[in-house]
Formats: C-alpha cells, structure tokens, sequence
C-alpha cells in the first residue's frame, strides 16, 4: 500500500511539473495570420494569408516566417490573378516567401510570467529571388502559458521587383505596402 | 438609303458596343473567384503520395499542380485525420497525414464548408476536396517538414 501511495505521488508530481512547465525552447506556430494594406487616394487593397507557418526560438530570439504565397486571398478574384502572375509576384515559379531575423531584446522577454513585452526584429525577408534586411517593431504577450507575436512594418515593393510600370495597377497600388502579422506560439 | 438612317445604325451600333464593353470590363472586374467546390477535380491522390511526391521532385510536383495565376489544381485527396484545429480565421483546419510521413496535407475549410468539418474525427479516413496553394517540404530554417496546403477544402461525398 505504502509502494503504492508513493508511486501515485511521484505522477502527480511529475503531471504537475509537466503541465506547469514554462514555455521555453523552440515554439512554432501553425496559426498565424499575415495581411498587406495598399493605400491610394484611388483605392485601398488587403490580402489575408492564414497558412503561414512560424517559429521562435526563446533562449536566442531567432525567428523565422515561412509564407505560401498563392494562400494570400483578395476580395477581387481579378486582382488575385494579377498578384499571382509572372509580372508581379510570380507564384508559381517562387512559390514561398521567408523571413529570417531575431528577436534583439528577446532577454527581456520572460515566458514563464504573463506579460506584454515590446520587441526589436531584425532580419532578412525573401521575396522571388530578392532578399533585403528588415527592421520591425512587435509585441510579445504571454498570457497562461500562450505566447502570441504581432508586428507591423511596411515595405517598398520596387526593393522586391515588384513593380508596377503601367496601367491600373501603377495607379492603384501603393509604392509601399503595410504588412501586419499576427502568429499564436506552442512548444514543438 | 438616307444620311439619317445610316447615323440612327451607327448610333445604335455605337451604344451596343459601349455597352458591351463596359458589361466585358465591369465583369472582368468583379469576376467571382474561382468556385472550388463547383469545379471538377483534377487530381485524385492520397495524402502519403501527395506529399512523397513533393519530396522528391517538388519543381517538378509545382510545374503540374500550380497555376501562374494561382488559380492552382483541384485535388481529391485521401488520408488520415491528425488533427481538426480552427485558424485566425474561424476556418477548420484538418491535417491529413499517416503516422509514419514526414508531413501531411493541411486542408482548411470555409464558412461555407465548416459545418462538414466538424463531423469528422481524429483517425477516420476521409477524402478531401479543395484547391492547392503550396507543396510538402523539408525547411532548414524552420527545421520542420511544412504540409501541402490544400484550401477552400468540403468533404467528398
């Protein structure tokens, strides 16, 4: 009796320890919602990609951001196609997009205590076959043990050659675009 | 014929190809999207060749299934279930993938298609029908297999 008395209170103390554990580690993040905004006097324009997969790395702040880019869905079917066509972001031929940074303060983030922590990014974002550094400013929020990342920064499409020489979509597209990013985080 | 005859012809010649015009750039305009469910399917396959497939020939796997428009191949894909979750977007997401594979096909339903996700359950076999946007990969960087993405996704009959 007393063996088993003893066993059930090593599992309960090994299910306690298991279920408070602090998040820590590699985190990755198979939700995540990723948007554009293209602002014009003309006209506005958003995408939404919710198929982007992520990962973060608690102890050295390393993040990266793996984007399927025909997943971005606009509300008009003709601008998709204009999108995902060899003139602008040919998705056939570069069907993925990335990006590779760190987390520069990431020491100030503590996983293990609920908490809002703002962030420096920095990286590499990969676009066709161009690659060009980006600096962003996010959010960490920790709350019961769920980490969630959010990050807005803009980019200039001509750095990605993606550019618009003629008609409708050189008017009505925005030289610089914002990109919103919102990922939800769980240990691997 | 008289002079104000033939200008009464080429008046109404003139507004009917206006019109014409204008209906052709107004519904190229807001043409719908393609409809998935609608369209008939392309590929039948199962989530363990599908995603075989893209390991080891993913050009070539990319060169047959996706469109330069993103209007990419209808897949029937049989596989499965891992696991139901619920994106951002209030959309199921259904993971079809046999224990042993490296990765999977991650299909995600729609609000009209929802409701036919939430009957399934982990470790039925179902078959899958939506549009696919990206192959199964190995990614150094994530040092994660990443699974076919299939999307506008309903349950086959």
């Amino acid at each position: 009796m007393k063996k088993l008395s003893y066993l059930f209170f090593v599992s309960a103390a090994v299910i306690a320890l298991a279920a408070f554990r602090p998040v820590a580690g590699k985190l990755v993040s198979r939700n995540a919602h990723i948007s554009f905004f293209s602002h014009t006097s003309l006209e506005d324009i958003t995408a939404n990609n919710y198929k982007v997969v992520s990962t973060l790395e608690t102890s050295t702040g390393d993040v990266v951001f793996s984007v399927p880019m025909q997943s971005f869905e606009f509300e008009k079917a003709l601008m998709q196609e204009h999108y995902n066509s060899k003139d602008f972001l040919n998705t056939k031929a570069f069907p993925k997009a990335k990006f590779e940074g760190k987390i520069s303060n990431i020491s100030t983030v503590n996983f293990s205590q609920d908490g809002t922590y703002a962030v420096d990014v920095n990286g590499n974002m990969t676009i066709k076959e161009t690659t060009k550094p980006v600096i962003a400013k996010g959010t960490v929020t920790i709350k019961e043990g769920k980490v969630n990342a959010t990050t807005k920064f803009n980019l200039v499409l001509a750095d990605y050659e993606v550019a618009f020489k003629k008609g409708k979509p050189s008017t009505n597209i925005a030289k610089e675009i914002e990109i919103t990013v919102h990922a939800d985080y769980l240990p691997e | 014929m008289t002079k104000k005859k033939l200008l009464k012809i080429g008046l109404i010649v003139f507004v009917v190809g206006l019109i014409a015009a204008v209906s052709l750039v107004m519904y190229m305009f807001n043409k719908p999207h393609q409809n998935v469910q609608d369209a008939a399917v392309d590929f039948t396959t199962s989530a363990t060749d599908l995603v075989a497939e893209y390991l080891s020939e993913p050009e070539k796997a990319n060169e047959k299934y996706l469109d330069e428009e993103g209007n990419s191949k209808i897949m029937a894909v049989t596989g499965k279930v891992n696991s139901i979750t619920k994106d951002m977007n209030n959309q199921w997401v259904v993971l079809l993938k046999e224990e042993d594979d490296k990765a999977g096909v991650s299909c995600t339903f729609s609000a009209a298609t929802n409701s036919s996700a939430e009957k399934l359950f982990v470790g039925q076999t179902v078959t899958i029908k939506g549009v696919i946007r990206s192959g199964a990969a190995y990614d150094e960087d994530l040092e994660l297999y990443e699974n076919v993405i299939i999307e506008k996704c309903d349950v086959l009959k």
